[in-house]
């Protein structure tokens, strides 16, 4: 089966940005090597010659080119209506350089 | 007259035309319908009584001054809360978007109040439109009506459950892998997924990109095509929208002499025996109105769920991404810096479900399992299309059931791969981009709706709504459930 031990979770969570409570991770970790052995059975499938689907609509993929100009503008205000928080007109997040960094 | 709620879309409309009836009254008929019983339903995760009550008395004062009205004039239509409606909240059914007001509306939306619907509420959904049993939304799960302890499928159980119980006439939902059709089938009423591409998906929360499609939830196919002929319309706004016209969909009760009908035998060998009577029984219907049936190999087709749960989940993680708690959405108020901003406002605004498929799409497109997991899906997939292509080298149309069994119980299947398993019918039209719609098709032993499933070529949304027309008139399978007439 998959290896899909706790570590391997920890490091999914990361990658993620999620973090779970004790009894979600448990739970999580359960589901997922389940998932995981049901899905191995595609190894069954040959695909040797066999191109990935890049897009289900055959013969409909084709470039849609448009003049680039300004409609439908987002006023700011409507935009940060929805906005966890905000200062001076713009979204506010915790500093992210620290003090005295030069970057 | 029948009672205002026994009317379809199509009638209310007529009716409403011919000044027979109100638009205040029928609005005020189904909000009230909606207080009467959607305690018991949860059907509805908000309604929108004065905007309705105000678009139904600009309607009645345009009919008494012989303006023009738009196609849908006077038709009650709830939206799955994961489309937009300008000004109005869209949850997904997540605790993450609780407070978030749509800044637009979807174009199926607009498209649909443009030609005079009238918006009358948003409904329930397993979060993020991940489920097949609306046991997955963050605030309370919908019921079946017609038994209120059995779930009404998922993830558009709302909607499915609304019209069900003639909250409302028409509503829409969204179909990433089944959530249209398998609800439709478990509540008893029509439910259609377009070929992917033909209606826009601008305004509604991506989940399987590659995927979703948006569609009608109604009580007959002619309520799904006049909806169809609404919302089936280009949209600059989306890449993946089709540059064809909107078509309209003529429905003449006659099968068109020769229609050859498809069915994968070997695929379905392992049907429950009291769905494999009543798939039979559809069959009957359709050779009694002349069809031709042939067998075709679809067996690749048992290896669609897995091939799913890899894309959509893979396609889930990306789109997913974007819920960080910076821009919109909750904010975890214990974060401290932005590392734990992310970590924290996803820990307690996504539920267990949505991590879970974060998690399984992120593991299948991380380094090293890319090509082994995601890769090898989108090959199989290929092969799945190929399949379809040549089963409709010899057949017209493919039908199969919709769902493994009619309504179960809440909470009856906590297994995570068998409840994947419900979609086993309906995963490969949204893996093949294909039309594909529910119609009902009976009752089970214990005496829940039933549907059947019709499949057609990719473009072919008009020719799959006329099949089922003539199945859907041929067997007149649809009523309302006890204690809803």
């Amino acid at each position: 089966m998959a290896n899909f031990d706790h570590q391997s979770l920890e490091h999914l969570k990361k990658l993620c940005r999620i973090q779970c409570s004790e009894e979600e991770t448990q739970d999580i970790q359960a589901s997922l090597s389940q998932v995981l052995d049901y899905i191995e059975q595609l190894n069954e499938v040959n695909t040797d010659n066999t191109a990935p689907c890049r897009y289900v609509l055959r013969g409909m993929l084709r470039n849609q080119m448009r003049e680039d100009e300004i409609k439908d503008p987002f006023p700011r205000d409507q935009f940060l209506a929805n906005a966890p928080d905000q200062v001076g007109g713009m979204v506010k997040v915790p500093p992210i350089l620290k003090p005295g960094s030069s970057q | 007259m029948k009672d205002l709620h026994h009317l379809s879309a199509r009638e209310l409309n007529a009716a409403f035309l011919k000044g027979e009836l109100s638009a205040v009254k029928i609005v005020e008929t189904f909000l009230s319908r909606i207080e009467a019983h959607d305690k018991q339903i949860g059907a509805f995760l908000s309604t929108l009584a004065p905007r309705a009550l105000l678009k139904a008395e600009s309607l009645d004062k345009k009919r008494s001054q012989n303006l023009p009205l738009g196609k849908m004039a006077a038709i009650p239509v709830a939206i799955k809360d994961n489309m937009h409606i300008a000004e109005e909240i869209t949850t997904c059914g997540s605790k993450f978007l609780t407070n978030y007001k749509a800044p637009f509306s979807a174009t199926a939306v607009r498209l649909m109040e443009e030609e005079d619907a009238i918006l009358i509420g948003k409904t329930n959904l397993d979060e993020f439109a991940m489920g097949s049993s609306n046991e997955n939304s963050a605030f309370f799960p919908s019921k079946n009506p017609w038994d209120l302890s059995s779930v009404p499928g998922g993830s558009s159980g709302g909607s499915a459950a609304a019209v069900a119980a003639r909250l409302s006439p028409i509503a829409t939902g969204t179909d990433t892998g089944g959530s249209i059709r398998q609800p439709a089938s478990l509540c008893g009423i029509v439910g259609f997924k377009p070929t992917y591409g033909r209606v826009s998906r601008y305004g509604l929360v991506a989940f399987g990109s590659s995927l979703d499609q948006i569609g009608p939830l109604t009580a007959t196919v002619e309520d799904a095509a006049l909806t169809m002929e609404v919302i089936g319309r280009n949209c600059p706004y989306d890449a993946t929208s089709m540059d064809l016209p909107t078509e309209s969909y003529p429905l003449s009760p006659q099968l068109e002499e020769g229609t050859v009908i498809g069915v994968p035998w070997k695929f379905l060998d392992q049907l429950k025996p009291e769905i494999k009577e009543n798939f039979t029984q559809s069959i009957e219907v359709m050779k009694s109105l002349g069809a031709k049936i042939i067998e075709v190999d679809l067996d690749i087709l048992k290896y669609s769920i897995a091939v799913y749960y890899i894309i959509a989940t893979a396609e889930a993680s990306t789109n997913l991404a974007r819920f960080d708690g910076i821009r919109f959405g909750v904010r975890s108020k214990e974060a401290k810096n932005l590392e734990e901003i992310y970590e924290q406002s996803r820990k307690d605004g996504f539920g267990r479900e949505v991590k879970k498929r974060i998690m399984l799409g992120t593991y299948v497109l991380s380094s090293g399992y890319q090509d082994a997991f995601y890769r090898k899906a989108q090959k199989v997939r290929t092969l799945i299309i190929d399949a379809f292509e040549k089963a409709f080298s010899n057949c017209d149309a493919v039908m199969m059931p919709v769902a493994t069994s009619g309504a179960f119980k809440s909470g009856a299947i906590q297994d995570p791969v068998e409840m994947y398993l419900q979609d086993i019918f309906t995963v490969s039209a949204n893996l093949a981009g294909l039309p594909a719609i529910s119609v009902p098709s009976g009752y089970d032993s214990k005496g829940l709706p039933l549907g059947t499933q019709i499949l057609g070529p990719q473009m072919c949304d008009v020719a799959v709504m006329q099949y089922a027309y003539c199945y859907e008139q041929a067997s007149k399978h649809s009523r309302i459930p006890g204690g809803y007439e």
